[in-house]
């Protein structure tokens, strides 16, 4: 088991040198030279040769590429060309909003998603059943931005029960930071609960139709017992697959999310980095998400044994 | 009877016949296939609304007038007009152009870079593990993120953006076709071609390239739709499509400042483009149950 993790953690670090290698050379695919691509239209012919000193583009690209991976092991992921501050500095003040944003969404998603998927099982073929699915088609068809609107719109401007936009800190209370992230957390989970209702549904279907389910019904167990001990358990697998899976999807989205509602995370960051054409913020956001999506499969491929004790390493 | 009039009415009583069948057929095939006759029928609008849209009713979308600027829906301007005064309706009309032509573009681009990488994959054995690896490390980076920065170092416009869309879709189609093939060789058929000395591009052309084409279209579709609604993220984000293009996102984006005093402007081109991306998703989910009765029992 021990020895399974740590192979499991070592494999990822080729995956993150590779994810590493696109993001340093996807500056030197473009066509052109860089420091003029970075620089923008207007940029005079100074702006051009700062940038093009601090990318040292004089060096070979193997030189220039492990000095740059060395700093980022340490943890100095280069200075914003716009602010010149440093973008580990810059993103460590934009990750709170990001991170809150995320985790409330997901634990709305499971929350809403995981039952919704069950139910639509066990009454399969009923009004509920059809109900769930055309809410899925319909969740991954609408954009997030749509959602966010709409519901902004109802919520926030028609009843006046939550903000329009903008985030308060959770140092500033628990029901404030709360009220801020309500909507945008529904309109980003979305397509996070459609897809994660849909596999329930799917998985459960296929666990239903299990002998040890029957079993279980003619032992006279009732239906709450085995839909949440008996089937949800052994489905567990492929949903927490696509929890982790759709994780990309909420990262794509909280960019968006971000821009509807004013708040002011990583999202954003990225946002006014594309405009300024601030390539090394870019870079070092696109690391980090990606960063945290790796573990984040990591850490639920490792929790397959917890679910599933068959599965031995 | 002469002969004349009986020669007459047999070639009518002929057509009349086969129009019967052919409504009957159509029929048969909407209560069949609901979800494909729904899709098809919403995408084949949208279809004609941006080939025809010089001829309904639109103005120059790019027309600015100043002195007529946002203005609510009227019958004049069915759908308002924005802050610079152009004509919503008009340019979400036009909009459908980029949106449909950025899916379609897509999802054949990526679908044949996919089916491609996929079949070398799947067949050249010392290659395999060197391209999934590439493909993993790819996979790891959320696809709008990819996106964002391949647009970030290009200038906007209609071909970047699909250029980098597609990339960002690739790995996966890879993956797909990769493990179609890789379960297909273990068939006993394909064991048999081997068998009889049959060449490998002959295997790949007769066995393996007609059953990856089923999960390929279904996927193709999907491909399509998560496009779109990337396009319309790039552009509403300012890393997409020029600003002089009338995308859906692009107006989004230009409306987002006002959407409080004037929701419209956000609202129809987002009713636009979620119900072309709905229709994708309806024909590909159809398409799914029709083509792969398997796939679509386990999803």
């Amino acid at each position: 088991m021990l020895a399974y993790i740590a192979r499991r953690v070592l494999a990822t670090i080729p995956v993150m040198l590779i994810v590493a290698f696109f993001v340093f050379s996807l500056l030197y695919l473009a066509p052109g030279d860089p420091a003029a691509v970075i620089a923008g239209d207007q940029a005079t012919p100074q702006d051009v040769e700062r940038i093009r000193a601090s990318l040292g583009l004089d060096r070979p690209f193997v030189v220039r590429f492990t000095e740059w991976l060395w700093r980022i092991v340490q943890g100095d992921l280069g200075v914003s060309i716009f602010t010149n501050l440093p973008v580990s500095h810059m993103i460590a003040q934009r990750i709170e909003p990001t991170t809150s944003l995320m985790l409330i969404t997901i634990v709305l998603a499971i929350c809403i998603a995981v039952p919704m998927g069950v139910v639509a099982a066990w009454k399969a073929g009923s009004w509920i059943d059809r109900a769930v699915m055309a809410f899925a088609v319909f969740g991954f068809s609408v954009p997030v931005f749509v959602t966010g609107y709409v519901l902004a719109y109802i919520f926030a401007l028609q009843l006046d029960w939550l903000p329009v936009q903008g985030y308060t800190p959770l140092s500033e209370g628990f029901w404030p930071f709360l009220e801020n992230l309500i909507l945008p957390a529904i309109a980003l989970g979305s397509i996070y609960i459609a897809l994660i209702a849909r596999i329930t549904r799917a998985t459960m279907l296929e666990v239903l139709a299990q002998d040890y389910i029957r079993t279980a019904k003619a032992k006279g167990l009732g239906s709450r017992g085995i839909l949440f001990l008996h089937a949800l358990k052994n489905a567990a697998v492929p949903i927490s697959t696509v929890i982790g899976i759709g994780i990309a999807l909420l990262i794509g989205g909280a960019v968006v999310t971000e821009s509807v509602f004013a708040i002011p995370g990583l999202g954003r960051l990225t946002v006014d980095a594309i405009l300024r054409r601030d390539y090394p913020v870019i870079q070092g956001v696109v690391l980090l998400f990606s960063f945290v999506y790796v573990l984040v499969n990591l850490a639920i491929d490792l929790l397959y044994t917890v679910f599933d004790p068959r599965i031995r390493y | 009877m002469s002969p004349d009039t009986a020669v007459a009415a047999a070639p009518a009583a002929v057509d009349v016949f086969p129009a019967e069948v052919q409504r009957g057929r159509v029929r048969t095939f909407i209560r069949r296939h609901p979800t494909i006759a729904l899709g098809g029928f919403l995408l084949i609008l949208m279809v004609v609304l941006a080939v025809f849209a010089p001829f309904l009713g639109t103005s120059d979308p790019q027309a600015l007038a100043p002195a007529r600027r946002v203005r609510p829906p009227s019958d004049v301007h069915w759908f308002g007009t924005d802050m610079l005064g152009r004509d919503v309706y008009s340019r979400v009309i036009y909009g459908a152009r980029v949106s449909l032509i950025v899916g379609l573009s897509v999802a054949i681009l990526a679908s044949a870079a996919g089916l491609f990488i996929g079949l070398v994959s799947g067949f050249i054995r010392v290659v395999d593990g060197v391209i999934m690896r590439i493909m993993d490390g790819l996979m790891s980076i959320p696809s709008i993120l990819l996106a964002i920065a391949l647009m970030a170092l290009t200038r906007g416009s209609v071909q970047n953006v699909i250029i980098a869309i597609t990339v960002a879709e690739i790995p996966r189609v890879s993956r797909l076709v990769r493990g179609v093939v890789l379960s297909l060789r273990e068939q006993p058929y394909v064991e048999a071609a081997i068998a009889a000395g049959t060449t490998t591009p002959r295997i790949i052309w007769r066995h393996i390239l007609p059953n990856t084409l089923a999960p390929l279209t279904v996927q193709a579709t999907y491909i399509a739709a998560s496009a779109m609604i990337t396009e319309a993220i790039l552009s509403f984000i300012g890393a997409g499509t020029p600003p002089i293009i009338p995308s859906w996102g692009n107006v989004m984006a230009e409306g987002r400042a006002l959407w409080q005093v004037a929701p419209y402007i956000v609202f129809f081109p987002a009713v636009f483009l979620s119900i072309t991306v709905l229709a994708v998703n309806l024909l590909g989910d159809g398409l799914r149950d029709a083509l792969d009765p398997r796939l679509a029992k386990r999803i």
